[in-house]
Formats: structure tokens, C-alpha cells, sequence
């Protein structure tokens, strides 16, 4: 279980990587904490000729705390979320997110960043950024765009991300002091990716909700009919069968098992932050 | 094309040229002779090749020696004169935390690495945190009981890992 | 030899019954433990096989690109092995060649078609990625079903189906049982296929000695001398010739219990070329092509009366054996042995028992901690319960009352086993007690806040240990595990090294054995080394498998040391001038009275001062003793199991909360030991019930083959078991030891599916098949709930 033969390009900054990725021409690939491509590079599912190491572009691990959001380079680790090294302007619900992947040693290494570009549909930082209503600032040979995380997952491991792009930072919108979160992750084991996870973000006092599904084998879902049903206060028994008809709408093919689980998580992840 | 690297290993100063795709494991074992990290999936999950590189945990077989250039990399081997590792070892061993020995250096790099951060962790906490190492032998209940014992000795002598 | 009591002088702190710490620990834990993969050899190539990505196939060519030519080795290449064939001595067993690499057609995904050998590992790889196989494709018998439809396509071209044998046995009069009996129960039941997974994985290093004039071989195996045996046979060379190793083994579990083609192959291309080579088989080889464990299909009808007690038992077993017959297991032991156990601790009078053994396109069945009796014990555990339902009572009363009493041992099951002692009923009443059923009956009439539900669920064995030559003769195979060697042999400087036949990896060896002498001779722990794993330093042995080795090597080193012992007490009185009744042995030294002296001053004497021996005393002190039970039939230990889980009808996870063995191992020699390998066997039984499994598709393909997609209990998967000790000793052992390695593994399936289904059982809802996944779950309860609405 030895990767193929590659080349190594050490970037020495953005700019640099999106140069190294352009020459590249498709079969150059960025590695960042390398948890999940040397993984794939070990198993040889990765065809690549060139890697382009970022993990010495320093301005990359920085995060920055302005005044309405909090950015985040795209080096920033699980651990640093974790152990709250970086800002923080989600309630406490990035820390706690950071905390649930994986194993400690990977999160030393695992970026952003990099759970992003993968767009694996069972990561957690996926469903997460989606539930914030983050943004990507991404670097490419025309300079910078920045899209919003719901927009940039595609589908199952596809991205808006061009074959020359990179993704530079993370920027989350701070959200409002009154607004709670629940989160509910099922996995088989601890550290394993999600079987189901759901975001709920409530603010009552904003008459606000929003309710994301994440692991559902494409882009994390927005419930926004569920959202406003519990905003209506509609019974568990009517949430529920709300939850589900969203669901099923979304055309996923879930088999029954898995809907059942989906609407079980979702209806809990609401009322994790309806009782905080 | 290989490349040049020099780093630090258990307090030595390295340099070799190594192919981009040598894994830090393989560079520790089959180039330093650093046997003592194992390798049991190859692909981030077992834990068995746990070593500490820049002063925490990480897996050495997903980590690309090429990456690592000018790192501080510390395996089992390089703590040989720790005395809280010494402290966790003489446990494991009174709690019987290790049969076939193959994943124990991974558990012990992760022990200290938790007892480090989190002296005070229960059962629930030391199993949490200990889940990303995996043993097939012991059930983990001896290593859970080690890595308890060890934490309170150390606490009670004052010393921290 | 029989049992017998404790030698009278025998220093008991350190000896049979106690907890010393483990000698081995040190060298592990210190990162100084030799592990195949650590081994290296000047002018090593590293091996890679190609293996084989389809299922089923005749290989048309292998093409190699001219750059690598020279580099990839075939069957003809090393023609002068010969296949390993692992024939059943049963009527009618169809025999499988399996060739150390692929002759012309392929028979699993991961069948090897050549070796590929390069400076590194990586390069290797690189070759066999660079080979292409030209394939005609074979329809895949992916399936029992598709195995054995009528016109299924032959695996083994020269077989008449594609079944390797049919066994049964019959004791009494099934068809009177059925006609007659007020209840009858039926239950279709499966367990998936799934991997071993010793934490290292398997390897081989092969080398010639040019001095020695010798190949050596270094494998990760749980039996280096019968190794040695069969690869001199299949490589047409002498035993004197070949010298097999078994540096530090990084977990067995059965899985390096069996002669595997690429031992095979390796050491054929070394020969061959002369030229060192290594093989260390990485996690996907491992999860795809070594031996698999369980898949098992059960058809069970039990007739009972109206208490529950189950007069007959008429079960059917099909096991999913894979391509080829395992040496020396052949393919038949998994099913046979479950067949063959099916009764367990219960007084069962009338058995019919069918064991069907399948050929398909998957990797060979092998042995696995617990081998058929984990299946047997998910059978008749899962059924008692259901049996216990059907008439209205609990389970565990039902369990109780159907098991073999105390004053029945020795018990002769239907199935023709000699359970020699102990009291199941006993055992499963403190278990039962331990875990407090009334309390957890309780708790499930109650709403649970969280809307999981709760449930208990309960399962016995029996398991036959250490059983020597009559057993072995009556399963047919080519070896017939009889006995266990030691030598014991002092140094001059008073330390005892234990030369034994038995492989430690993991087990404690090192230590028990080392007890066992310190038992007989007094002599402290430290001071015993245990030298075991090598063809060319010990005497010829067996193996550690079929939790043998601390009755059968224990019996041998007792045995030996028991004959120093005496010498050692004739030399020490000499030395003291002291009659020789008048000694005893204590703490390393000879006393007499106030007197004393050291072991070591004995062994100068022994050694290198034969001057100082009494008149007509040998010089040296060694002995060689074989061991061999009373009977051969076997040591029974047996153990209930009780687990607690909570099931999330929501999610469909199953949490264990509470899990509680009381076993019975006969004699413990070390407590600690024997503790920490049913918690052990317990964690990768809970793999089986909950986790572990290889589903395999239409294509043959194998779907789990990383562990990102395998999942083995981690620290949070697996709750503090609590053990529960009794000390039955067998009649027919040393000191009364029961073989306990492999127990922890055999109940947990049974436990947590009967436990599940209790939990299930207000909605309805039943899993019949392992691993019980969420997904399971929640199929059970949407086809209840489907029943329900149609109904
Ligand atoms: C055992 C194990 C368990 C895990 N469990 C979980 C889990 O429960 N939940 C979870 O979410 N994740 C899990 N992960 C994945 C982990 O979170 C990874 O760290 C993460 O997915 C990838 O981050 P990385 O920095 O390591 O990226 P890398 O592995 O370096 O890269 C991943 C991919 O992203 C690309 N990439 C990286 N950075 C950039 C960038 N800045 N711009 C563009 N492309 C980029 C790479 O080219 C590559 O294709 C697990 C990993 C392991 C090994
Ligand atoms: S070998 Fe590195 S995590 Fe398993
Ligand atoms: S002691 Fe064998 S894997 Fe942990």
C-alpha cells in the first residue's frame, strides 16, 4: 500500500500553488494536512503526477476576526478549532464540530481547507459550513472569488473548484448571540465519518431557523420547509413527516432505513437547539 | 526525484534524500531502522504508527517525510528517558495494557500525548480520546486501566508529561 | 498423566493461581519487539503479488512491460512447488490443489497470478500495476445460492458441484421428535462474512544460509514447526533443510494458523533465485485474500414440550468456505465443528445435524478465534430464546433448565462429545445474578427518556480445549495435534530456559509457562526465559491455536521441570549434606533447616563441576518431556454471557451498556491473564455481532477492503466486561487447566442478537443475521411495522 511515483512542489505562497496547479494541468493536486490524499495516494485512487504542498504558506494557517465574520485560512487545523487557537464566531458550534472528527492525531493535521476541496458528503465540516452559511475565498490564475459554501459542493466529492483553484480561506459569518445550535452525529464508531449528521441553528428571538442534513450522499441538504414548520410549532409527529417529505423531495433515493435515520437526526439536531 | 530533507529525530539531526513518496513511517523505519512504529492499515486509521511530530500526535503512515522537512519528529524509541513515559510504560505493564505488543507504541505515543492535555479524563474521556488507536487483543479495558493509573501517578507526583 | 496436586515445595507467589506481571512486556513496550516486517536481510528484494482484481477467470496472458521483465515471477517459474492440498479424510470430500500462484484460472478476487520483486515496496507495486492480465471472465459464484443452483459453473473444473462435502450426524430418532413434540420452533439465522484482523498484518522473509546450507524461512505464524513440515513437502526439500521462524507475532487469532500460498510462493522464488526475499502483506491484501472467518447459514427447528424443554434438535449449516480448502483446517471444520457442537451446555437427547460446506469465488474460509462454535452458539442461544417465547417464559429459566447438570459430567452429548466437568446451570444462574435481570425487567417495563429501548439477551457454550489425538484422528486431518513438547534446561548461572513448541503472540506465554516452573521448581518468574518460535532452537511442536498451549506446553513443562526438580533437590541436599528428603525448594534456593543454596550453585555444580555431583548424578540439568492429556478428548470450558444493550429505534444503533462473563477455564494459572483474554475475545466478538463484515457483490468483488469501510471495535465500542471466575478442574490435565484463548469470542453474537431482539420485541421486530447493523435494525422494524399496517 505504497503511493505512485509523484513529483513534490513546495509552494511558497498562494500565488505560487495556483501557478504550480496551472502547470499541472490537471493531474497536479494540492495537499494540505494530507489526512485524506495520502490515504487516497497510499491506496493509489489518486492519479496525480505532481503534489503542491501549502503547508509552509504561512498567511494559510492565519485567521483573521472582523467585525461581522471570522476568516479562516484554509491551513487552520480540526485541532486549532478544537482547542479554540483561533477565533471563534459560531457559539461554540465549530469547536464542538472540530472535536468530532476523526481522531486527535488527524486533527493536528486535517485542515479546513482540505475536509472542503474533498467535499467528501459525510465530512462534518461540509454540513457545517453549509448550516453557518459560510463563503470560500478562492484563489485562481484570474485572482480571487469568493462563493458561498452551499454553492460550492456540487455533489458527491465535486466542487465548484476549478482544476487551477484553490481554496485560500473560510469565512463564516458571525452568528447572533441569541441564536442556539443543536447537532446530532451518528456514526457507526467514534472518529468514524457520518452515517447522518444535522445542523439546526435557532434564534427565537429572530423568529429564525435553519436545518441542514448533512451525509446524505450528495451536497448537505437546507430543510427550509422543516425550518419553518418548526418555527410554526407544528407537533413532532407533523415535523417529522415535514422532514421526511423534504427529504424524499431532494430525489436522493434513500432507502428506507436511511431516510428513517436522516428524519430522526434532523428532528434531533432541532430539538438539541431548541432546548439549549 | 528525490529530495533533501533534514529534520530532527529523536534528537538527532537528520538529512537524507528521500523519494516524494516515502510516507514518514517508512522513512522511520526502513531508512532510520526506527522499528518501533508499526504499521497496521497504512491508511490513517489504526493508529499503530502514532508518533509526535512538532511536540503532538500524528498518524507517520498518511505524513510524507518530503512534508516534513525541518520538523521534530519523536517516536517510542525517543523516549526511552522520559520520565512520564517511563511512569506510563511501568503501568501499562502493571495493568497488563498490552498482549501481542503491536499496537502499544501507538498507545503509549497517544497515552502521554492525552495525559498531557487531559490529566484528569474519566473512563468515557480516556476511551474517547484513545478511540483512534486500535488493539485487537486486549479489549481495551488493561489500556484504558493503564493509561487511569499513570495520569494519577503523575498528577500525585506533580509531574505533568 | 492425570491431574495432581500442587508438588508440596512449590513456591506458590509466583506459581499456578497467581498474577505475576508479564515478562515480555518489557521488550514491547520499549519498541524493541521483532515483528516479521522489522526483519531485514542484506540484499533483500521486496515482494508484491499480483493478485488477481476478478473473480472468476481463466488467465488468457499477463503482459509485462519490457522494463520490468525479469522482475515477474508465475507458476512455472517455481513449478517444482506443489499445491497445497488440504484434504478431509470424510467420504466424498472434493479435493482442492491450491497452487502457491495461479496455474490458468483465477478463483477469488485476490487470488495471486505472480510475484513481482523490486528494492522497495512501493517499486514493486509499481510493477504489478504496470501488468496487465488478459482474463476469458467465469461467471462469479458469489453467493451459497448461486454456488449450488443446479447448472452453477464449476470452480474446480474436475469436481461433479460445487460442494466440497456434506457430514451429518444422528443421534436418536429425529422424525419420532417431530411427529410427537408439543412445540416446535424454527429459525433461519446468518452470520457475515468478515476478516480476522490480528492488528499486524501476515508476512513472510525468506532467506538461504549459505553456512547452515539451509533456507530460512521468518513468518508470521502461530505454528513455525508444523510449517516447516508442510513447505518441505511442497517444496520436494528435507525438514533439515529448512529452518522456519516466527519472530514477534502481532496477533494470531487463527488467521496464521494455516499454511498459506504465499508462504508457499515466497519461499520457492528465494530458493529459486537465491536471492532474499520479504513479502508484508498490507491491510487491503489482508481484509481481501487471507483466510476469512464465519459465514455461516443456520436452519434450525427445535422440538420442545410445554416448559421448554427441547427434546430434539434438527439443525442445517452452511458455511461459505471460499475457493480453496485451507491447510490444515480443510474446508469442512468450520461447518463441521459447528454441527458438531450445536447441543452446547444443553442436554439435547436427540440431534440431527447437517454440515454443508460451499465452494465460491470468495477468499478461503479459516480459522478465527472461536472458529465453528461461535456459529454453533449463535444457533442454539438464538433459538433457546425463541423456544423460551413460544411457551411463554423467560429465556433464562429455559436456558437453565435445558443445560447438562453437574452430577451428569462426564456427559455424552448427542453429538459425541465427552464434556468431562463443570456447572452450566450454575454459571449461568451468576451471571444472570451478576448482570440483575429483575432489575432490567424492570427497567424495560419503564418509558426510557430517550426512547431507546432495552434489552437483555443471554448465551452459554461449551468449548472443547486442548484436545489431543483421539479428536484430531476423528476429524480427519492430515496432522493430528496430539501433544506438546518442552525442554527445560537450566544455564550455569541458575537460570531456567524453557525450550516449548508453542508460539506466544499475545497469550502471555512467557509468563505462564514461566509459572508453571517457578510451580514445580520454586524458581522465580524472572528467572525462567521462555524460547519458543523457532524451528532450530526448539524441540518440535504444534502451535498455539485451539486454545491448546498453556494445558498442552504447561503439561510439558510440568512435566520437565518437575524431573529437575528432583535432581535439583538431589544435587542441592549433596551440596548441603542433607538428606535428600530433608530439602525443599523455595526462592531459587535448596533449604535445609537455616541453610541454603542457590539454584546457581546447584548448576555450577550440574555444569562445571561435575566434582561436586553425588555419587552416580548425571552432570547437566535438561530434561525433555512431551505432554499429552489424560484423555484426549478434550477439556470443556464453558461461560455464560449476559449483555444489556439500549437499540435506537431512530437510528438503529445498538449500545452495549452492561456486559458480564462468568466462565470457567478449570485451574487459572494467572488470572490477570486469563481475565484479559476473555475481555480480549469478547471485544472481537462484539466485532462479529455488531461490526465486522466482508459482503461480497453480483461481481465477486469484495466490499470492505479498508478499514475505512471494516470496522473493528475501537475503545469506545467495547464496554468494561465483568468477569466472573469458576475454578472446575479437569479431570484429565495437569493441574486440571482448560484451554480459555479462543472462549471470549464463541457467546457475544448469540448475546447481543438475543439481546437486540428482546429490546425489539415490543415493536415486533427481529434481526436474524450478523453484523446487526443500524441498517438491519431499522429494516426489521419498517418490515414489522409493513406487517403490521398490512396486516
Ligand atoms: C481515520 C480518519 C478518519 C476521518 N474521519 C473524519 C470524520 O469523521 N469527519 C470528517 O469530516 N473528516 C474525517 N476525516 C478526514 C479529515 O478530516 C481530513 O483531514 C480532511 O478531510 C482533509 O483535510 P487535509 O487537510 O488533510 O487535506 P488533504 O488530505 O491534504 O487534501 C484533501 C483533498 O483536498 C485538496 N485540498 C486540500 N487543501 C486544499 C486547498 N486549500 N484548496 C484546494 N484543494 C485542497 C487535496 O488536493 C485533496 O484532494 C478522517 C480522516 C482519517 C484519516
Ligand atoms: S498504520 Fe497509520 S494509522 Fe494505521
Ligand atoms: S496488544 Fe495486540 S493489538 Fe493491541
Amino acid at each position: 500500500m505504497k503511493p505512485a511515483p509523484f513529483s513534490y512542489h513546495r509552494a511558497t505562497s498562494v500565488d505560487d500553488a495556483v501557478a504550480a496547479l496551472t502547470q499541472g494541468a490537471g493531474m497536479a493536486r494540492i495537499l494540505a494536512g494530507g489526512q485524506s490524499l495520502v490515504p487516497m495516494l497510499n491506496l493509489r485512487l489518486a492519479p496525480l503526477d505532481t503534489v503542491i504542498d501549502i503547508s509552509r504558506v504561512d498567511s494559510l494557517r492565519q485567521a483573521h476576526d472582523d467585525a461581522d465574520s471570522v476568516r479562516y485560512g484554509a491551513l487552520v487545523t480540526h485541532a486549532a478549532f478544537e482547542d479554540r487557537r483561533v477565533p471563534d464566531g459560531s457559539n461554540g458550534l465549530m469547536p464542538f464540530v472540530a472535536g468530532q472528527i476523526a481522531y486527535r492525531a488527524v486533527r493536528n493535521r486535517g485542515t479546513i481547507g482540505g475536509s472542503l476541496a474533498l467535499a467528501d458528503p459525510a465530512a462534518d465540516w461540509l454540513t457545517t459550513l453549509v448550516a453557518l452559511e459560510g463563503k470560500l475565498l478562492i484563489a485562481g490564475p484570474e485572482g480571487r472569488r469568493a462563493v458561498a459554501a452551499a454553492d460550492f459542493v456540487i455533489g458527491s466529492y465535486l466542487t465548484d473548484l476549478a482544476e487551477n483553484e484553490m481554496i485560500e480561506a473560510v469565512v463564516v459569518p458571525r452568528r447572533s448571540a441569541t441564536e442556539r445550535w443543536g447537532h446530532y452525529k451518528v456514526a457507526r464508531k467514534t472518529g468514524e465519518y457520518a452515517e447522518s449528521m444535522a445542523i439546526a441553528l435557532v434564534d427565537k428571538a429572530r423568529n429564525y431557523a435553519r436545518l441542514v442534513v448533512g451525509a446524505t450522499d450528495g451536497a448537505p441538504l437546507v430543510l427550509e420547509q422543516a425550518a419553518q414548520a418548526f418555527l410554526d410549532g407544528r407537533t413532532d409527529d407533523a415535523l417529522r413527516v415535514v422532514i421526511r417529505d423534504e427529504l424524499l423531495a431532494a430525489g436522493r433515493e434513500f432507502s428506507a432505513a436511511r431516510l428513517t435515520m436522516h428524519t430522526t437526526v434532523a428532528m434531533r439536531g432541532l430539538k438539541g437547539a431548541a432546548a439549549k | 526525484m528525490k529530495v533533501t530533507i533534514s529534520l530532527t529525530v529523536n534528537g538527532a539531526q537528520i538529512r537524507r534524500d528521500v523519494e516524494p513518496r516515502t510516507s514518514l513511517a517508512d522513512f522511520l523505519r526502513e531508512e532510520l531502522r526506527l522499528t518501533a512504529t508499526h504499521l497496521g492499515c497504512e491508511h490513517g486509521v489504526c493508529g499503530a504508527c502514532t508518533v509526535m511530530v512538532d511536540g503532538a500526535p500524528a498518524r507517520a503512515c498518511i505524513a510524507l517525510a518530503v512534508s516534513l522537512d525541518g520538523a521534530e519528529i519523536r517516536t517510542v524509541e525517543g523516549f526511552a528517558e522520559d520520565a512520564a513515559m517511563g511512569v506510563i510504560k511501568e503501568a501499562f505493564h502493571q495493568e497488563h495494557g498490552l498482549q501481542c505488543g503491536f499496537c502499544t507504541p501507538g498507545m503509549l505515543i497517544s497515552a502521554r500525548d492525552l495525559i498531557a492535555r487531559h490529566p484528569e479524563a474519566d473512563d468515557v474521556g480516556i476511551r474517547r480520546a484513545m478511540s483512534g488507536n486500535l488493539c485487537r487483543c486486549t479489549g481495551y479495558q488493561g489500556i484504558v486501566r493503564s493509561i487511569k493509573s499513570a495520569a494519577r501517578q503523575l498528577s500525585s507526583q506533580g509531574k505533568q508529561p | 498423566m492425570s491431574a495432581a496436586s500442587a508438588p508440596i515445595d512449590g513456591d506458590n507467589r509466583q506459581g499456578i493461581g497467581s498474577s505475576p506481571r508479564r515478562n515480555e512486556d518489557r521488550r514491547f513496550l520499549d519498541g524493541k519487539g521483532e515483528y516479521v516486517a522489522d526483519i531485514r536481510v542484506p540484499g533483500m528484494s521486496e515482494a508484491v503479488f499480483l493478485r488477481s482484481p476478478i473473480a472468476h477467470g481463466r488467465i488468457r496472458s499477463v503482459e509485462v512491460p519490457p522494463e520490468h521483465q525479469g522482475k515477474v515471477f508465475f507458476a512455472a517459474d517455481i513449478a517444482f512447488a506443489k499445491p497445497i492440498v488440504a484434504a478431509s479424510a470424510a467420504p466424498n470430500f472434493q479435493r482442492s490443489d491450491y497452487p502457491p500462484l495461479a496455474v490458468d484460472k483465477v478463483r477469488f478476487v485476490g487470488d495471486i497470478v505472480a510475484i513481482c520483486i523490486a528494492p522497495t515496496r512501493a517499486e514493486a507495486e509499481d510493477i504489478a500495476q504496470a501488468c496487465v492480465i488478459d482474463f476469458e471472465e467465469l461467471p462469479p459464484i458469489w453467493d451459497i445460492d448461486v454456488a449450488l443452483a443446479p447448472d452453477a459453473p464449476l470452480i474446480h473444473d474436475h469436481w461433479t458441484n460445487n460442494l466440497y462435502v456434506e457430514t451429518r450426524i444422528e443421534t436418536g430418532d429425529i422424525e419420532a421428535a417431530r411427529k410427537s413434540a408439543p412445540v416446535t420452533v424454527r429459525k433461519s439465522l446468518r452470520m457475515g462474512r468478515h476478516a480476522g484482523v490480528s492488528l499486524e498484518c501476515r508476512g513472510v522473509v525468506a532467506h538461504y544460509d549459505r553456512r547452515l546450507d539451509e533456507l530460512v524461512i521468518y513468518s508470521s505464524t502461530q505454528f513455525p514447526h508444523v510449517i516447516r513440515s508442510i513447505l518441505a513437502e511442497c517444496l520436494g526439500v528435507s525438514e533439515g533443510k529448512l529452518r522456519v521462524i516466527a519472530p514477534d507475532v502481532g496477533g494470531g487469532f487463527g488467521i496464521k494458523n494455516n499454511f498459506n500460498p504465499e508462504e508457499l510462493a515466497i519461499a520457492a522464488l528465494s530458493l529459486k533465485l537465491g536471492q532474499p526475499l520479504r513479502w508484508i502483506e498490507d491491510r487491503r491484501e489482508h481484509l481481501i485474500a487471507s483466510p476469512h472467518a464465519r459465514e455461516h447459514r443456520y436452519e434450525l427447528t427445535a422440538y420442545a414440550d410445554q416448559s421448554g424443554r427441547v427434546l430434539a434438535l434438527d439443525a442445517v449449516v452452511v458455511v461459505d468456505a471460499g475457493a480453496y480448502s485451507v491447510w490444515p483446517w480443510t474446508a469442512s471444520m468450520e461447518a463441521g465443528m459447528s454441527a458438531g457442537i450445536m447441543t452446547g451446555p444443553y442436554d439435547i437427547p436427540i440431534y440431527r445435524g447437517v454440515a454443508r460446506t460451499v465452494c465460491t469465488n470468495k477468499s478461503p474460509m479459516g480459522p478465527y478465534r472461536g472458529v465453528g462454535r461461535s456459529g454453533a452458539c449463535f444457533a442454539i442461544e438464538t433459538l433457546i430464546d425463541e423456544v423460551a417465547r413460544s411457551v411463554g417464559r423467560d429465556p433464562i429459566d429455559v436456558r437453565i433448565e435445558n443445560m447438562v447438570r453437574p452430577e451428569s459430567m462426564p456427559y455424552r452429548s448427542a453429538t459425541h462429545k465427552l464434556y468431562d466437568s463443570g456447572d452450566y446451570p450454575e454459571c449461568a444462574r451468576r451471571t444472570a445474578e451478576a448482570i440483575d435481570v429483575a432489575a432490567i425487567r424492570k427497567r424495560q417495563t419503564e418509558v426510557s427518556p430517550d426512547g431507546r429501548l432495552i434489552g437483555l439477551g443471554m448465551a452459554s457454550y461449551t468449548e472443547q480445549t486442548a484436545h489431543g489425538t483421539a479428536e484430531w484422528v476423528a476429524r480427519g486431518l492430515p496432522v493430528v495435534f496430539g501433544y506438546e513438547p518442552a525442554l527445560a534446561r537450566f544455564t550455569p548461572d541458575g537460570k531456567l530456559v524453557l525450550f516449548v513448541g508453542i508460539q506466544n503472540h499475545g497469550q502471555g506465554l512467557e509468563t505462564t509457562l514461566a509459572q508453571v516452573a517457578n510451580q514445580e521448581l520454586a524458581i522465580p518468574v524472572a528467572d525462567v526465559i521462555v524460547r519458543h518460535g523457532d524451528s532450530s532452537v526448539s524441540p518440535y511442536g504444534m502451535g498455539t491455536f485451539a486454545s491448546r498451549s498453556m494445558t498442552m506446553a504447561g503439561g510439558a513443562v510440568s512435566a520437565a521441570c518437575a524431573q529437575l526438580a528432583e535432581k535439583i533437590r538431589r544435587i542441592g541436599a549433596h551440596l548441603l549434606q542433607a538428606p535428600r528428603d530433608e530439602v525443599h525448594l523455595a526462592d531459587g534456593r535448596v533449604h535445609f533447616g537455616t541453610q541454603s543454596v542457590a539454584f546457581k550453585d546447584v548448576c555450577q555444580a550440574a555444569f562445571l563441576h561435575p566434582e561436586r555431583l553425588p555419587e552416580g548424578e548425571d552432570p547437566a540439568l535438561e530434561v525433555n518431556a512431551v505432554y499429552q492429556p489424560g484423555r484426549s478428548t478434550g477439556a470443556f470450558s464453558y461461560a455464560t454471557h449476559a449483555c444489556v444493550v439500549a437499540v435506537d429505534p431512530g437510528t438503529g444503533h445498538t449500545e452495549i451498556l452492561d456486559y458480564v462473563v462468568c466462565h470457567d477455564c478449570g485451574t487459572m494459572v494467572n488470572p490477570m491473564i486469563v481475565e484479559a483474554q476473555v475481555v480480549g475475545g469478547v471485544a472481537q466478538g462484539l466485532g462479529t455481532a455488531l461490526y465486522e463484515e466482508i459482503p461480497y457483490d453480483e461481481n465477486g468483488q469484495p466490499l470492505a477492503s479498508t478499514f475505512l469501510d471494516y470496522m473493528i471495535p475501537g475503545a469506545t465500542e467495547v464496554p468494561d466486561v465483568r468477569v466472573l471466575h469458576m475454578e472446575t478442574p479437569s479431570p484429565h490435565t495437569r493441574f486440571g487447566i482448560k484451554g480459555m484463548g479462543e472462549g471470549g469470542a464463541i457467546a457475544p453474537p448469540a448475546a447481543v442478537l438475543n439481546a437486540v431482539n428482546d429490546a425489539l420485541r415490543s415493536l415486533n421486530a427481529a434481526v436474524t443475521e450478523t453484523p446487526v447493523t443500524p441498517e438491519r435494525i431499522l429494516d426489521a422494524i419498517a418490515s414489522s411495522a409493513g406487517q403490521r399496517v398490512s396486516a
